[in-house]
């Protein structure tokens, strides 16, 4: 009998093998090949959960399986890596996947789609890049894995490649993530060539090799050892913060919306985006070496949460207020790992995964009802005509808003207790703390402004008035993710465990490898690497509730606003009366106009310039140095004039200049 | 007695330059043809003189070469005239350089 | 003698395609190419040389025989084969037969001579690879340039006799100041070296290098020669700035021997670098000049890849790129490590499959388009799903798509470049040049997302279905050839490192 941990190559395997079977012969398959997909997500899930489940024994897999490339003094190889962390994560992946395929079924079949073979077909390249990132045992093998993963959500994102716009923002979304990339690519070439080594946990490990460094006082290229693995930590960072749309390369995201909203749902939820986010957790060990890089990891958090929420605040439309949203979301959990909350990092990106993939899909649902028109003002309604969409959507909401009890209240609130402890103590951190605080208010206000815009009032459209029905394969993913919504903060409900003494902090337990876990890759490890201090207002637990009746009073307060100005038959556009501020929100801040400038109407004159500098120099140079020989040429051939006469004369000229040479070498005229 | 050497060669620099000043000036093929013949001859005077002034043969038979090879170049030369008379309809020089490049 | 066989099969071919009927000649030669692919094929199956062919490695396939006595030197036919030219080898026999299947669309004309041609150039490509002495190298060097020069010459676009005229010039100036160098060299190592055999003068130059000649000091005229040999190399790879003759000859050339030229032509320069510069002269004088060499890369590579991006002729487009790709080989070669010179060394095999891929796309959408002007067309994907399926593949290659091989190249030659401690400021120029990454996807996508996405538009006269079948099938193999080496380097990279770690132990 194997073990979960013999089957784990397989976890990614099936849905690349799906790829490749759908692919192929796609066309000919029931469904065009969703089956397959379902077929092979549903295998991973299974296997996913067997090797949680193998974890939660005890026991842990860490292996090399294949060498991909080696040299004298490194080597690289494939390999997985299944701890808490990983196995935690390959659940959540699988589940998505799993429940996005089948949404698929009621999003893309039924609604006749053309080239589904092609859709499925990547949803399984998709899928397959991402689990392996999540098991991958080193930095290079999910540098790899998270280029594919940025090449999966390029096909996808233009998946519908005959309106311009799709393509245009596949490219675009291909481009700034690859921009990030560019630092991490570096960061990995730096990392191997600074440790020999890309391992993420073992003995070998560039963590263990780099902290052996710090402590040893060690010049690493010509900078004190911490100083350079706080470049390389930051230099890791940008591949971070152009997937997990952190910013300033964020501006990718809302554009990305041009997908199907069940890619939207994959990508934000559980794979790409996502990706980014777990990269920081998985070598939290690097980080935890460098304050530096945690602070700075905890203020582009903050802001990009504070940011990204304000500018969900003005948008129309269903998909641009959850894009902005998830660009918050993931600000949180960049906060969250950058003040050492690693638990809570990795239990809002748990959270955030089944509320955001709920949120999506029922986005996608109300898309369907209303025959794709995605423009809340053309909503209203909805509530009565689909009650099954309605509720799930609201408890996608709620866990957004962080409304209690949901989900998404335990880990926002989680993440910003750890933020004020450690500003606390270090107060320059209360200013990242705020910026989450503030955005706690924005974001129940847009939340429930769209609830309501969508769901409540009057039909403001023909569509609304008369929806089109979803049918099960649309409900079913919205039902299993809506309970998830709901009950998934059970897993670490540390407020009360403070409160009552409980021990009801699993997933703290999980990560801390109380079940099983890889030496070094444990939460008290990093603390201790960290050595962050923390102190209270009073005590622990008067803290805490300071902060959750804070962060709660907001988020209610945003909530309670939307409430007065949009759950009513006929709401305004309040947002009008905003004016300028208005205009820069939904303009985004101009953050695309700069990097499109710097794109169209820098990079490119220049490159264009420099065109003409090629042209005209240096092949200039090039024809120059032939017009020149033919010019000559051209000159000379003229001393041939085709008259016997001069060509004797210049015989004769000739020799007698040859005389006077020799005559005067002879020194005959001395 | 017999005549210096000097004399010879005299005479055979005279010839060469009328030969050459010939060939300079002239358009007409023929007097072309006929210079170029002068001066082949002042050649040979001079081959003959030196050979004779040295006491060897040599020269003398280097004379009879170049009378032959002179008589071969007149017969050749007056058949390219001839094509060039009725190609060009006269027999200026310089009138065809079509083949210059 | 195998490696004769391989070059005779060749010459042979291009003799009887070459008086064959135009009806049969594109099978024809198909056919007979497949004989030194499938040879070549077994022969690196079969492959046990080791070590590096110039400082004293067990070459594979050699054979050698007095041929010419010339005053004290003598020249003999030397051929073999170590882990460097092996992959070589292979690449140029694959590219050659695929480069034949895929010209059976476009080349309409004087179809016997043209296939004539391509054995004829590929029998050349296999000598110079396999040559160890230098005239008979030189010899496969320069006929290179004759088929490749009447293929643009006769069969190009609108201004072929400019871009032919180029680049023979060029290159044969190019080859001419090398040629002179090197003979100078010889000269110069005095009477120690008695043939033009490479080993031979390899091994005096390592020993202790030239004396005094023609006025110069031994170590004045090593830097001289090396600098005289790199310039003669790079006109060839191009680097920035010889690299004028190649967009010019990419764009007038018919694709299958734009294909051949990318894919071949191009690495005869790399490999000429490593087998001559990098691997005959010690290391201390490559160190003086590495620097220089370095920057000559980073710039390849940045202006390269700027000058691709202002394009908007889909050939200029990759032609260009081919520079800013080729800069990263000399980065890789310049930093002088393992990974550094078997990533270049990989590289350029990679690179040959991509490029020859990117120009056998290029070459199927103008058959059916008749243009490859970026602006005349848009939404080909709706047309041509394949085609167009495997042009996004191909180009996802050239940006480095990790599994596919040039991520490889490209990952190897960074890591090998900055960890260099033979050349300064490694960390710098090697992050500089990895912002070619960045570039590349940049031209690529915009180009891609202005023909091959959007709705359908093409302001030519033209039909557009799907490709024929012998179109695609070149490419498909090529894609399948650059997935494999990408999932699997090692097939490739570990009789590189055999053949290059020599030369790192015994440069010194």
């Amino acid at each position: 009998m194997a073990t979960a941990f013999e089957l784990a190559p397989a976890i990614a395997a099936l849905p690349l093998a799906a790829f490749v079977v759908v692919l192929l012969v796609g066309d000919s398959m029931p469904k065009k090949g969703a089956f397959a997909g379902i077929i092979a997500t549903a295998g991973s899930l299974v296997l996913s959960l067997w090797a949680l489940a193998t974890v939660a024994g005890g026991e842990v897999y860490n292996q090399e399986l294949y060498e991909w490339a080696a040299g004298e003094e490194i080597a690289f190889h494939f390999g997985i890596l299944i701890d808490p962390l990983s196995a935690l994560m390959l659940v959540i992946v699988s589940l998505v996947a799993l429940l996005v395929h089948v949404f698929s079924l009621g999003y893309m079949n039924e609604e006749g789609e053309t080239g589904l073979p092609r859709y499925y077909a990547e949803l399984g390249l998709f899928t397959f890049s991402m689990l392996a990132f999540v098991y991958a045992d080193n930095l290079l093998m999910a540098f790899m894995f998270f280029e594919l993963v940025g090449l999966c959500s390029y096909l996808l994102i233009g998946f519908w490649f005959r309106t311009p716009s799709a393509s245009s923002a596949a490219k675009k979304a291909f481009l700034v993530t690859r921009f990030g990339d560019y630092f991490f690519l570096i960061g990995v070439v730096g990392i191997a060539a600074t440790f020999g080594t890309l391992s993420f946990a073992g003995e070998s490990s560039f963590v263990v090799a780099a902290e052996e460094a710090i402590s040893g006082g060690e010049t690493l290229f010509g900078f004190g050892a911490e100083t350079w693995v706080t470049i390389l930590g930051l230099l890791v960072l940008g591949g971070v913060i152009g997937k997990s749309a952190q910013f300033p390369l964020h501006t990718w995201l809302p554009d990305a919306m041009e997908g199907p909203t069940t890619v939207s749902a994959l990508i934000h939820a559980a794979t790409m985006v996502a990706a980014g986010v777990y990269l920081v957790a998985r070598m939290y060990g690097f980080y935890a070496l460098s304050p530096t890089a945690l602070a700075i990891i905890a203020f582009v958090g903050g802001f990009t949460a504070l940011f990204a929420a304000s500018m969900g605040v003005v948008k129309d439309d269903i998909k641009q207020v959850l894009a902005y949203s998830t660009i918050s979301q993931y600000g949180y959990m960049m906060l969250g790992l950058g003040v050492g909350g690693y638990v809570a990092g990795v239990f809002h990106l748990m959270n955030h995964a089944f509320f955001k993939a709920l949120l999506f899909l029922g986005a996608g649902a109300v898309i369907i009802l209303m025959h794709h028109e995605q423009d809340m003002w053309k909503m209203g309604g909805l509530k009565d005509q689909a009650p099954v969409a309605y509720y799930t959507f609201l408890a996608g909401a709620l866990a957004l808003a962080g409304i209690v009890p949901f989900s998404g209240f335990w880990s926002k609130d989680e993440v910003l207790y750890d933020a004020l402890i450690l500003g606390l103590e270090e107060p320059i951190f209360l200013i990242a703390y705020a910026m989450g605080l503030i955005a706690v208010f924005f974001t129940g206000f847009y939340t429930f402004r769209m609830v309501f815009l969508t769901f409540h009032g009057e039909p403001r459209s023909e569509a609304a008035r008369d929806p089109h029905p979803i049918g099960a394969a649309v409900k079913l993913p919205l039902i299993v993710l809506g309970v998830l919504a709901v009950v998934a903060g059970i897993v670490n409900l540390a407020p009360i465990a403070k409160l009552t003494g409980a021990e009801i902090v699993f997933l703290e337990h999980w990560l801390d490898g109380e079940y099983g876990a890889v030496e070094g890759l444990t939460y008290h490890e990093y603390h201790e690497l960290m050595g962050h201090e923390t102190s209270y207002i009073g005590s622990e637990t008067l803290t805490m509730l300071l902060g959750a009746a804070l962060s709660l009073g907001l988020a209610f307060a945003g909530a309670g606003l939307a409430w007065t100005l949009y759950n009513v038959p006929e709401p305004k556009e309040h947002t009008r009366r905003l004016g300028r501020a208005r205009e820069v929100l939904g303009n985004n801040y101009y953050q695309d106009e700069y990097q499109v400038w710097l794109a169209r109407d820098l990079t490119l004159p220049f490159s264009r310039t420099a065109d003409r500098f090629d042209q005209s120099v240096i092949d200039g140079v090039v024809n120059g140095v032939s017009s020149v020989s033919l010019f000559g040429s051209g000159r000379m051939k003229r001393l041939q004039t085709g008259v016997v006469t001069n060509y004797a004369a210049l015989l004769v000229l000739g020799f007698l200049a040859l005389l006077v040479i020799f005559g005067i070498n002879g020194g005959w005229f001395v | 007695m017999t005549v210096a050497v000097e004399y010879y060669v005299l005479l055979s620099a005279a010839l060469f330059c009328i030969g050459l000043f010939g060939v300079l000036t002239r358009k007409n093929a023929l007097m072309f043809l006929m210079s170029v013949e002068i001066m082949l001859n002042a050649a040979n005077i001079n081959l003959i003189a030196f050979s004779f002034y040295h006491g060897n043969l040599t020269g003398q038979v280097f004379a009879l070469f170049t009378m032959a090879l002179a008589a071969a170049e007149v017969a050749i030369g007056l058949g390219i005239i001839l094509v060039l008379y009725r190609n060009f309809e006269g027999i200026d020089v310089t009138v065809p350089a079509a083949m210059r490049w | 003698m195998i490696l004769e066989s391989l070059i005779g099969v060749a010459l042979l071919g291009a003799l009887v395609t070459f008086v064959a009927p135009d009806r049969i000649a594109g099978k024809l030669a198909f056919a007979i190419s497949l004989v030194p692919a499938a040879l070549s094929l077994w022969m690196f199956t079969a492959f046990d040389g080791s070590g590096n062919a110039l400082l004293d490695g067990d070459l594979a396939f050699e054979s050698r025989m007095e041929w010419i006595a010339l005053g004290d030197y003598s020249i003999s036919w030397f051929v073999g084969l170590d882990g460097i030219s092996m992959p070589l080898v292979a690449l140029t026999t694959v590219l050659c037969s695929l480069a034949i299947l895929s010209s059976w669309t476009p080349i309409a004309e004087r179809q016997s001579q043209f296939y004539g041609l391509i054995l004829f150039i590929e029998a050349n490509l296999i000598g110079v690879f396999a040559a160890l002495d230098f005239f008979v190298w030189f010899v496969f060097w320069e006929a290179v340039l004759i088929p490749m020069y009447l293929l643009i010459g006769i069969w190009g676009g609108p201004r072929r006799k400019y871009a032919a005229i180029k680049f023979f010039v060029y290159t044969n100036v190019a080859s001419l100041v090398m040629f002179g160098a090197f003979i100078a060299l010889v000269f110069s190592l005095g009477d120690g070296v008695t043939s033009f055999a490479l080993p031979e003068i390899t091994d005096a130059m390592l020993a202790g290098g030239p004396e005094a000649f023609a006025g110069l000091e031994g170590a004045t005229l090593s830097s001289v020669v090396f600098v005289a040999m790199f310039l003669g190399f790079a006109v060839k790879v191009p680097v920035v700035p010889f690299h004028t003759w190649l967009p010019d000859a990419h764009v007038e050339a018919p694709t299958p021997a734009s294909v051949l030229l990318a894919g071949v032509l191009l690495k005869m320069g790399t490999y000429a670098l490593l087998r001559f510069n990098f691997t005959m002269f010690p290391e201390d004088v490559i160190s003086t000049f590495a620097i220089p060499i370095a920057a000559i890369a980073v710039i390849s590579v940045i202006y390269g890849a700027l000058l691709a991006l202002a394009q908007t002729d889909l050939k200029r487009i990759v032609a260009y790129s081919s520079v800013s790709s080729m800069g990263y080989v000399i980065l890789g070669l310049i930093a002088y490590t393992q990974f550094g010179i078997g990533g270049a060394t990989f590289q350029m095999v990679s690179h040959g499959l991509i490029s020859g891929l990117m120009f056998m796309s290029v070459g199927v959408v103008y058959n059916a388009t008749h243009t490859r002007m970026v602006t005349d067309m848009s939404g080909l994907a709706d047309r041509m799903p394949i085609a167009v399926g495997i042009l996004i593949a191909g180009a996802f290659g050239y940006m480095g798509l990790p599994l596919m091989s040039g991520f490889y190249g490209e990952f190897a030659i960074f890591y090998g470049a900055f960890g260099s401690e033979f050349l300064d400021y490694a960390p710098l120029f090697t992050a500089i040049a990895m912002f070619g990454i960045v570039i590349v996807a940049g031209y690529l996508l915009f180009a891609m997302q202005r023909t091959l996405f959007g709705p359908y538009r093409l302001e030519t006269d033209y039909e557009v279905g799907p490709a024929p079948l012998h179109d695609v099938a070149p490419m498909f193999v090529l894609l399948g050839l650059i997935i494999a080496l990408g999932v699997a380097p090692e097939l490739i990279f570990e009789m590189i490192t055999d053949a290059v770690d020599p030369l790192l132990g015994g440069g010194a």
